[in-house]
């Protein structure tokens, strides 16, 4: 095939905001699943550094130290489950075909904006800040203190968690119209009861899993 | 090259054809004749049609050629056969009143 016999039209032009918000106009299918199941595994990685824990589908805490291989499970529970619920909701909601490595590679991918929590929370300041938090909630101990460099490292680790939270549903959103072709009040009301169910689901699953190994 | 103009601009009902003329020897035929559906749609989709055509309806291949997702050019296509059917809908109902 020759490009140039063809007309092409300028769909192909995508502005850095949609590269941001709406990267599966290009990106969707094994591309997005291999550079999704990357960095899904890379956050984990960094989240295992700092002890920062994606313990549900938009869930992010940090603090107990665990092995590295509950880092890795905690992030595939996480993309599996908003998979597993959304992939039900195109079933009954979607008009036409759809392929199932799109929704997965590009729910994997809509993941990716976790890796700025994770390195944000590296810091130990945040781990201060989080036992010191912990102590006074608890009032196991009324001696602890913290630095107020600390306080500042945490307060904008948790404002980059709320924005990068945000950001990913709304990915995870477009990643799943995009994907399946819903539209309109049926994908909004479907996506928000698959991401809740979702959420519940891998909070359970995560919850059983550190019972049993930890 | 002028745009095709296929909807009245004052009530936005389909144009036909009143004439057509032969560009050698400027004969000109007159009559009422019904534009084909591809020429109702917009420049973008007829351009959409003819290229998914020259790569023989393979969608992996209009990915490639238009540079984005499998699933857009896929949700891109169902969208003008929606439209198309709309049209044929259309173009029924309006037999069906004459």
């Amino acid at each position: 095939m020759i490009a140039h016999e063809m007309n092409i039209s300028t769909d192909s032009k995508i502005s850095l905001g949609q590269y941001l918000l709406n990267p599966f106009r290009t990106l969707a299918g094994g591309t997005a699943l291999l550079l999704g199941f990357i960095i899904i595994l890379l956050t984990a990685f960094v989240g295992a550094l700092g002890n920062t824990h994606f313990d549900g589908v938009i869930d992010v805490h940090s603090g107990q130290a665990a092995p590295l291989w509950f880092f890795f499970a905690e992030s595939i529970i996480d993309w599996l489950s908003i998979v597993l619920f959304l992939t039900v909701s195109a079933f009954i909601f979607s008009p036409t075909r759809w392929r199932f490595i799109d929704l997965l590679g590009t729910q994997a991918l809509a993941r990716w904006p976790a890796i700025f929590t994770a390195l944000v929370f590296l810091p130990d300041a945040n781990r201060r800040v989080n036992d010191f938090i912990i102590a006074k909630l608890t009032q196991s101990s009324t001696q602890l203190t913290i630095h107020p460099m600390d306080g500042v490292i945490f307060a904008f680790a948790s404002i980059v968690t709320v924005v990068v939270i945000i950001w990913m549903v709304v990915l995870m959103y477009k990643a799943y119209a995009v994907s399946c072709n819903v539209k309109g009040v049926k994908a909004i009301a479907s996506f928000i009861v698959s991401i809740l169910v979702a959420e519940a689901l891998s909070k359970v699953l995560i919850i059983l899993m550190f019972k049993r190994a930890l | 090259m002028k745009i095709l103009p296929t909807k009245c601009p004052a009530c936005h009902n389909p144009l036909i054809v009143k004439s057509l003329v032969c560009d050698e020897c400027k004969t000109e035929v007159q009559g009422q004749y019904q534009l084909p559906p591809l020429a109702s749609f917009s420049p973008e989709d007829q351009e959409f049609i003819l290229n998914f055509l020259k790569v023989s309806g393979s969608l992996k291949d209009m990915a490639k050629l238009l540079q984005l997702s499998y699933p857009t050019v896929r949700n891109r296509l169902d969208e003008i056969i929606g439209r198309i059917k709309l049209t044929e809908q259309q173009n029924n109902t309006g037999k069906e009143n004459q």
